[in-house]
């Protein structure tokens, strides 16, 4: 909300500078969000009145002005408008201003004749949207004086965000209250001349049926009024707190909401019928908002109706048929309390969002119904003329002004701030309208009623915060030791110790990637307001955001990258759903840079395998892998599941070809991930006491079949060996020349160990000689050399 | 001339040949050669030892002092020649094994963790150690958890600022969405540990991915934050204080000024904005600070009664105190990191460059 110092000063008399003001509004809790002061541009810009002016001797339209600017001598400009007269006073911009359009004024000549300035519109010192003709200052303007100055375009403009709690500090009055409560000044109290009203102008009939949303409907009439443009200062004011002006009767109603804080709303009386009523919407009413907009109603929402059609939604906007325009006379004004949370829901239902709605929803003070009424009324009257009627009232105002009492411990407020509160701080706070008594430690607080957001002894404490200053409560370490003993896996930080580099993707695919890797089978979380299709739904795999990340690093001169990433995957519906706990891995491209003592290579399926094995055994876990050709996404002969325990851990393979294309990636693609919430713990490691007696090493090479695989050979190898064996590993793998096609060759290392004896020649024969056996048998491989 | 002064000048003869031998051997292995042809069993010390047997008896003695004195000359220049033979054969040696020291070393590459995952259990780490326990929630959320336990009640107008992502509900489906921030985890704790049928004191950190429909340049859909919460008998405003002072220090490393300004939260009575002085310009004033010297790092407060209601907990016996805190402004504050979109390009330079910093 926009704060114009100057109109801030009318309701306290402030002697601080903006910037001691806009300090003091942070620590009451008002964002200040800039302080602007958005006319400096007018600079320049000085008072002048017109002493000559004859027609240009070239063209008909323009004229030759000779301009006294209190300066020695008199000023030639050639100028365009038409709307003066001699002895008018117009502001004029001087040779070497730069008017807020961007317009720098130069020496010019216009048609032969020399310039030397240029007299201004509103609409050039960005008064206005546009104008007609030169801004004509009143008579008294003092020739000479900086138009910026006397028109009090160059003061400071505060910006606050005001937090939704504080429906009360979205007016002058309210901002005003809370700085005069804290500098000790007094609050001055809105105008009580008392309007003159005319009997023979009959008051607004109205009949609130919807009062518990309603609970105070005010109305009068004014008949005869001459709807005209608003007076500048008002128009200025508008403009310096952000609104636009519109019409004199509209302005005077949005100057005094920005006033008061009450919202209130002008019908054209002669686009009424009959009695106004307060009500729910009908089903299937329809309403044409002020801003064009058609709204279906919906029988929840609170309206103002006339005998025949919804005049307005109840604090929000008015119908477009009932504005007042430049050619009503006769009006109707509406001051009313209506209930926030209806106004916020319909707000909300609706997606209609206006000042008023605003101020409704947040709470707006009922003490000011009345006086905002005859504030508007007597501002109408006194500009743009007309004849009063009484003010229909229904509902009872009294009830709704009354204060609230809360009884609260000050030993509790003290507790929870954990500081002792002075007494000098009630007297802040009285200023701000709250009565304190004190009875030792319960106080008895009277809340007035435009602090709608006090009503606990929380909110209490928080004032007694605001007014002591957060910085004077100091700091103090509480006691804390709550922890349950857990061991913390880090998962991801094992794989970047593996030579991978984490990411972080978004959660949310698109639908399209998320079926390369998982069908269709109705558990997709869709949102319902996405981003952007490609982000629309929750991801069931990791694999689609780290082929993107890839395709994004293999574009920007990477020649190869290892991924991993830690998050989750999602799916079911919305009664149930899981959400997982995911480790994946993505390499493509080169393992390495090329350096003097090692030459760059291809990832391939056991790089990837590796890091996995890497990472598991890191964890105390041993995994199987076991070769599965139908893994959606993934490529038939180089994918397999990975098994730990007899659970399916995880999945890993190499990216199918087509896929891998999809995401721009030109070399093989290898991708692994680990569900980590089926994981188990681990085998704690123990200690066992070294081996006494030595091992023995031995080696056999055995022709296989292609299709064994070496799981299998290996198990079976333990099975041959028993106890002795304390391990096995294919040392050799060839099936180059002199290996038969379809076959290749395998060399298998041996440890041997007994933990009681040295193992003699003799043990390793017979162990290798069962070897030998099962490996014929099963295998029917045949020992090579 | 005599057999002794014959075999005298023969010993004479033998040691000036096999001294200038020794001199001229270019490498310790002609040396071992020398020393076998000359004293070993069939060297030539020993041939000419042969002829000692013809000499008179009361010669012997004297040609046999001749030899050894002989033979201890021999072996002396051996020793001595071998000696000066290996100190040059070392320095040969180092010459030959001279390497470019500077040619890089055989690594293995490194990974790097993401920068928000080093915020985040810096973060955690922080909190950890100063007792707070480590607690988790879902992401996808109900209405209830993310909303109305808050005190956000549907028709409040701090609902509609949280920009949620919905899901497509069927049917009489309550709607779910993604939860707007890790405060849920908060009522979640609380009721499970109310469930559970115990009782404050509860102090917990929980640090998760959250959503919201935002995204711009300082907006990003998804992001990281950090809930932390306790609720015990008096815990005071000034315990906030404490705790932020002393996780903010530790986090940025230094003695970091910090401001509480009022501010509003419905899940939070007092509720406070807080601000670190400004790293950038340490508290002076700057662009990045808009000439304040302050910087907004966090949202905390007193939680409101409302929360600890939702839950059943006795706000008249229990208080608490709860902040949240976005991860990646934290880390972007601490590493000078100008631009939020960077953390989700995933680019590797960036990624490398970051993780090496640690
Ligand atoms: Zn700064």
């Amino acid at each position: 909300m926009k704060i114009p110092l100057s109109w801030l000063k009318e309701h306290t008399p402030l002697t601080k500078s903006v910037a001691e003001v806009a300090d003091d509004l942070v620590r009451l809790g008002h964002e200040v969000e800039g302080i602007e002061t958005p006319r400096a541009g007018v600079k320049g810009v000085r008072v002048g009145q017109i002493v000559e002016m004859v027609s240009h001797p070239d063209a008909d339209k323009l004229k030759l002005l000779k301009i006294d600017l209190g300066d020695v001598e008199h000023l030639g400009i050639v100028c365009g408008a038409s709307n003066m007269v001699e002895g008018d006073k117009v502001p004029v911009a001087t040779v070497g201003t730069c008017l807020p359009n961007g317009l720098k004024i130069k020496k010019g000549k216009i048609r032969g004749e020399v310039s030397f300035g240029m007299c201004c519109s509103e609409a050039e010192l960005g008064l206005a949207e546009d104008a007609d003709g030169l801004l004509i200052l009143p008579k008294d303007a003092p020739v000479g004086e900086e138009v910026g100055e006397y028109l009090e375009l160059e003061e400071a403009v505060l910006d606050l965000d005001i937090t939704p709690n504080r429906g009360d500090c979205m007016s002058m009055r309210g901002i005003a209250r809370d700085l005069a409560a804290d500098y000790a000044l007094p609050l001055i109290e809105p105008g009580d001349e008392v309007v003159t009203t005319d009997d023979s102008v009959a008051a607004p009939t109205v009949a609130v049926t919807a009062s518990e949303d309603c609970p105070l409907y005010t109305a009068c009439r004014i008949e005869h009024v001459k709807v005209t443009d608003s007076p500048d200062w008002l128009q200025a004011r508008l403009i310096a707190a952000g609104l636009r002006p519109i019409n004199g009767v509209v302005d005077v109603i949005n100057y005094t909401m920005l006033d008061l804080g009450q919202p209130m709303h002008a019908f054209d009386a002669d686009t009424l019928d009959g009695e106004i009523e307060v009500r729910l919407a009908k089903a299937g009413e329809q309403f044409i908002a002020l801003d064009g907009k058609e709204v279906a109603l919906h029988v929840s929402d609170l309206v103002i109706a006339d005998s025949k059609k919804v005049i307005a939604l109840a604090g929000i906007m008015g119908s477009q048929a009932t504005g007042v325009t430049e050619r009503t006379s006769n009006i109707i004004l509406e001051s009313a309390a209506f209930k926030p949370a209806k106004i916020s829901t319909t707000r909300r239902t609706q997606a209609l969002v206006s000042d008023s709605s605003m101020r409704f929803e947040r709470g707006v003070d009922p003490a000011m119904i009345a006086v905002a009424m005859d504030q508007v009324a007597q501002m109408v009257e006194g500009l743009f003329g007309g004849k009063v009627s009484v003010t229909t009232s229904v509902g009872d105002a009294d009830s709704l002004i009354k204060d609230k009492q809360i009884q609260v411990s000050m030993k509790r407020i003290e507790s929870r701030l954990g500081v002792a509160v002075p007494e000098s701080a009630d007297a802040v706070l009285e200023r701000m309208g709250f009565a304190i008594e004190r009875h030792d430690d319960r106080l008895n607080f009277s809340v007035p009623s435009h602090r709608h957001d006090v009503s606990i002894v929380e909110d209490i404490s928080e004032e007694y915060a605001r007014v002591i200053g957060f910085d004077n409560i100091p700091a103090v370490m509480p006691s804390l030791l709550t922890i349950t003993p857990r061991k913390l896996y880090k998962a991801v930080d094992a794989a970047v110790a593996g030579g991978f580099i984490q990411v972080i993707n978004y959660a949310f695919i698109s639908v399209d990637e998320q079926r390369l890797f998982v069908a269709d089978d109705g558990e997709d979380l869709v949102l319902f307001n996405p981003i952007s299709e490609a982000m629309s739904v929750m991801r069931r795999s990791m694999f689609p955001s780290l082929l993107n990340t890839a395709k994004y690093n293999m574009n920007r001169q990477q020649t190869g990258v290892s991924l991993v990433e830690q998050g989750r995957v999602y799916a079911g519906h919305m009664r149930e759903h899981t959400e997982t706990n995911m480790l994946a891995w993505l390499m493509t491209g080169d393992v390495q840079q090329d350096s003097w003592f090692e030459k760059t290579r291809k990832a391939d399926f056991f790089d990837i395998k590796g890091a996995v094995e890497l990472w598991l055994s890191g964890r105390g876990l041993t995994a199987r892998f076991m070769a599965d050709d139908n893994v959606q996404g993934l490529q038939a002969g180089q994918t397999a599941n990975i098994f730990v325990g007899k659970s399916v851990a995880g999945v890993i393979g190499k990216v199918d070809g087509d896929v891998a294309k999809q995401f721009d990636l030109s070399d093989d693609v290898f991708v692994a991930s680990i569900n980590l919430d089926v994981l188990h713990a681990g085998k704690k490691a123990k200690f066992q006491p070294l081996p006494e007696f030595p091992s023995i090493e031995r080696d056999l090479v055995f022709l296989f079949d292609k299709s064994t695989t070496s799981d299998a050979i290996l198990q079976s190898v333990r099975k041959a060996c028993g106890q002795q064996l304390v391990d096995a590993q294919i040392f050799d793998w060839y099936d180059g020349k002199g290996v038969p096609e379809g076959k290749v060759s395998l060399g298998i290392r041996f440890v041997l160990q007994d933990v009681k004896r040295t193992l003699t020649q003799e043990d390793s024969d017979k162990a290798m000689q069962a070897v030998i056996d099962v490996m014929s048998q099963k295998f029917q491989a045949e020992l090579r050399g | 001339m005599s057999e002794i002064d014959s075999l005298k000048a023969q010993l004479q003869d033998l040691q000036t040949k096999a001294l200038a031998l020794f001199a001229d051997a270019s490498d310790s292995k002609v040396l071992q050669e020398l020393r076998v042809a000359y004293l070993g069993k069939k060297g030539e010390l020993t041939s000419v030892l042969k002829g000692v047997g013809k000499l008179p008896p009361e010669d012997r003695p004297v040609i046999g002092q001749f030899v050894n004195a002989t033979k201890t000359a021999l072996a002396e220049a051996l020793d001595k020649a071998e000696a000066l033979l290996s100190v040059k054969e070392k320095e040969l040696r180092i010459e030959a094994e001279r390497i470019d020291v500077t040619l890089s070393g055989r690594t293995a590459t490194q990974g790097v963790l993401h920068p928000v995952q080093q915020g985040f259990d810096e973060m955690t780490a922080i909190f950890s150690h100063m007792g707070f326990d480590i607690a988790e929630g879902p992401e996808v959320e109900d209405e209830f958890h993310n909303f109305d336990a808050l005190n956000i009640p549907a028709e409040h107008p701090a609902r509609a600022s949280h920009d949620t992502f919905f899901f497509h509900a069927e049917g009489d489906e309550e709607a779910k969405l993604l939860r707007t921030h890790t405060s849920p985890v908060q009522i979640r704790a609380m009721q499970a540990c109310v469930d559970a049928g115990g009782e404050p004191p509860l102090a917990v950190v929980a640090a998760g991915r959250v959503y919201r429909c935002d995204y711009d340049v300082t907006h990003s859909p998804m992001f990281h934050q950090v809930e932390v919460f306790k609720v015990d008998k008096d815990v005071s405003l000034a315990n906030l204080k404490g705790v932020l002072q002393h996780f903010l220090s530790a986090y940025f490393e230094k003695d970091v000024p910090i401001r509480l300004r009022p501010h509003y939260f419905p899940f939070t009575e007092p509720s406070a904005e807080v601000d670190i002085g400004c790293v950038f310009c340490n508290h002076k004033g700057c662009r990045i600070c808009k000439g304040s010297g302050w910087i907004e790092v966090l949202g905390s407060g007193m939680i409101h009664p409302n929360v600890l209601k939702a839950v059943g907990i006795d706000s008249t016996v229990y208080s608490g105190f709860a902040f949240g805190l976005g991860v990646e402004r934290l880390v972007m504050l601490k590493h000078g990191i100008p631009d939020l979109r960077l953390f989700f390009e995933n680019d590797v330079r960036f990624l490398r460059r970051m993780g090496s910093s640690t």
